[in-house]
């Protein structure tokens, strides 16, 4: 019986030199998912690629087909692919949707992307209904662990963290202006995630006069002299700073006369440079709230402390994802051997109902010829309430030889049961027992 | 009957004060803040009724006294909270503002009845009594708000600034939402407090006599009046934040214990209860 198969190679286990090597993207990727889904065996097949990880998934009757997917592209793939099978398949696809797998636990993107992986599946054709369960699983696992547990919360980066502060001293950035003194690549990306607030215009300073320039376009600003940074202190509300300079950028000095200049609107320093560029004696100045690379650190570290403690329920919660979506595959494999026996049972009872009523059927109203068939349909059910729960049973205990003595014992074929499902025309739509007359 | 009605308030401004409490603790639970709101409404409805019955019951004298002031600045202070979170979402401030209000309604259901019997005197039956009573407390009813929200702003203050980003920090709302929040309520507080000024003023005439005596409720009320004033120019000068959160602490410290001395110390003023 063909199987989900995952084969992959991510950043625990490949370093970046081999995963660019197999990342592919777009048309490029849903025709290679396409000739995988030619090679014999494989039924189905759908790939997750994002910058850390290159994984596919395909139903097939063994993982050979995706090694190949990945050794074809690039053999020093090999020794870094991961295989999985079966529930353990379906465990790392949940983890991974759920951030259980990324590099910064618990990060928003990646189930976007695995959403991505399954759309382009989908456009691809090769995602059938075996893949879209297993995703919509996968999805609502996630939504759970995002929405149960603690996981995504708090700030894993130094840019998140200098925005977190930013929105607590004040609100949003309408109407304020962010300055950018140095050319750090830690300042223009903190910057730009600053923006993020609303922020009306970026200050960009440097001593560099083209360096300026270039980061002013980089980050939407606009350069400004280094010579003007007192006057650009009092325009600006949030500073960032993250220059080389081996001392202090902005002083004690400079900041008490800039508050004065301000007349004490609150002035936010955010020193992104080692060493540091902001005198740390600026944070007893009333109204000026200064942080350093060590402050913001410090927040990435404890949300990284509490987020692994909040891993652990999350776990639990892709476990019971795990077994419940088992139990609801195994109970699918023995639906059709139930449909079948229940459809045959149907069609000879509602035969036999008919001949009774032919041969006494004048002799009775409406009433009575309504009760007799629903007395044969009583009958049927009553016979095959054991069986049926027995055959879910044993399916959702994964017993598959059970349904399959059952399909030789009624002498139900395969290839009918794969039909079971479109009704014969005719027959009632639902065989819930039917209410009997008060009359007996 | 009154006193049960004013029982039943307090019951629903408790557990209104809790559900903000909890609220504020599990922030996750955004229900238990409209369940605040809504159990803080029906207390305030409940309270309305319960002032109306003892107002016919016993002739609305004791509300000119200590305990019965205190009853209505809490009534009012609910009133003007419920209508500042329909034009201001901020439902944290709610565990800051509700157990103010709580504590001030508890006096009044303490002892078997009111301590003033009696219709209001006639001298001071007045149109602008009313309004007088409405604005004094109304107003110092803003200013006690304005007080918790300076508390909260003092306590993030403390938190963004000495950098301990802990369960506070992310429970607050931001130090410029805080100020300028307190700001508003400081500028419409001292608003309607001055026309609680010119109100007296107007009953003092008629009961007293004169405009101005020097009584020491008279006094002051002035001081209090001054103070809100000067807060709400040092505004244009640059005093926010930090002093300004201070200062309003202050005030209404300085609100508070006028407002005891008043009430507690025999004989010190003509104003409230006696009218003589």
């Amino acid at each position: 019986m063909s199987e989900v198969f995952l084969v992959g190679l991510s950043h625990h286990s490949a370093p970046i030199a081999v995963r660019e090597q197999v990342a592919l993207k777009d048309e490029v990727l849903k025709a290679g998912l396409r000739g995988l889904r030619e090679v014999g065996g494989v039924q189905e097949a759908m790939a997750i690629s994002t910058c850390n990880r290159m994984e596919v998934y395909v139903l097939a009757d063994s993982a050979e087909p995706a090694r190949r997917f990945f050794l074809d592209r690039a053999s020093t793939a090999d020794g870094h692919l991961y295989e999985r099978q079966g529930s353990h398949a379906v465990r790392h696809l949940f983890r991974v949707a759920a951030s259980l797998d990324s590099m910064v636990l618990g990060e928003q993107q990646i189930l976007g992307q695995v959403k991505e992986a399954y759309g382009l599946a989908s456009a691809a054709q090769t995602a059938g209904s075996v893949l879209s369960r297993l995703c919509n699983r996968a999805f609502a696992t996630a939504k759970r662990v995002r929405t149960e547990t603690d996981i995504g919360r708090g700030s894993s980066s130094v840019s998140q963290v200098a925005v977190e502060l930013v929105a607590k001293i004040f609100g949003d950035l309408k109407g304020r202006a962010i300055l950018l003194a140095g050319a750090g690549k830690m300042g223009a990306l903190s910057a730009k995630a600053l923006a993020s607030l609303g922020a009306d215009r970026v200050l960009v300073a440097n001593r560099s006069r083209e360096r300026a320039v270039a980061l002013a376009e980089q980050t939407g600003g606009h350069p400004r002299d280094w010579d003007e940074l007192p006057e650009l202190l009092v325009e600006a509300d949030v500073v960032i700073v993250s220059t080389g300079a081996p001392t202090y950028v902005i002083d004690a000095e400079l900041t008490q006369a800039t508050m004065k200049a301000r007349r004490h609107r609150s002035l936010c320093l955010i020193d992104l440079a080692v060493p540091r560029n902001v005198d740390p004696g600026c944070s007893q100045i009333a109204d000026v709230f200064a942080y350093d690379m060590d402050d913001l650190q410090k927040v990435v570290q404890a949300t990284k402390t509490a987020r692994a403690e909040e891993a652990l329920r999350a776990e639990a919660i892709v476990e019971a994802e795990v077994m419940a979506f088992s139990a609801e595959r195994e109970a699918r494999a023995a639906l059709p051997v139930l449909a079948a026996l229940r459809r045959q049972a149907e069609e000879i009872a509602l035969a036999e109902a008919e001949r009774t009523l032919a041969q006494v059927g004048q002799k009775l109203d409406e009433k009575g010829r309504r009760s007799v068939e629903a007395m044969a349909r009583a009958i049927v059910n009553k016979l095959l309430h054991g069986p049926t729960s027995r055959l879910k049973q044993a399916a959702s205990n994964g017993d598959s030889t059970l349904p399959g003595a059952a399909a030789e014992l009624f002498g139900i074929e395969e290839g009918l049961a794969d039909e079971a499902a479109p009704r014969a025309e005719g027959s009632p739509p639902s065989v819930h027992m039917m209410a009997l007359p008060e009359k007996r | 009957m009154s006193i049960t009605v004013l029982r039943l308030a307090t019951a629903l401004y408790a557990a209104g004060a809790a559900a903000y409490v909890v609220f504020f603790a599990r922030p996750r639970h955004r229900r238990a803040a409209t369940t605040g709101y809504a159990l803080v409404a029906l207390a305030f409805v409940v309270h309305a009724i319960s002032i109306g019955l003892a107002c016919s019951e016993f002739g609305g004298n004791e509300f000119f006294n200590l305990r019965g002031g205190f009853g209505l600045l809490g009534w009012l202070a609910a009133g003007a909270f419920l209508l500042l979170l329909r034009f201001w979402p901020i439902p944290s401030v709610g565990a800051f503002v509700t157990p103010l209000v709580l504590m001030s309604v508890l006096p009044g259901i303490f002892g078997l009845g009111p301590n003033a019997h009696g219709a209001v005197p006639a001298v001071v039956r007045l149109p602008s009594l009313k309004l007088h009573v409405a604005t004094a407390i109304g107003g110092v009813a803003l200013f006690a708000i304005a007080f918790g929200v300076a508390l909260m702003y003092l306590l993030q203050e403390r938190e963004v600034k000495g950098k301990r980003f802990g369960a506070l920090f992310s429970r607050l709302p931001s130090l410029d939402a805080l100020d300028r929040l307190n700001q508003r309520l400081v500028r419409s507080g001292f608003a309607i407090y001055s026309v609680a000024l010119v109100t007296g003023a107007v009953v003092a005439k008629n009961a007293w006599g004169s405009f101005w005596t020097w009584d020491p409720q008279q006094v002051a009320s002035l001081v209090v009046w001054l103070l809100y004033g000067a807060m709400v120019q040092l505004r244009h000068v640059g005093i926010h934040g930090r002093r300004y959160a201070l200062l309003t602490l202050a005030g209404f410290v300085l609100v508070l214990t006028s407002m005891i001395a008043m009430g507690a110390v025999p004989n010190v003023t003509r104003h409230g209860g006696s009218f003589q």
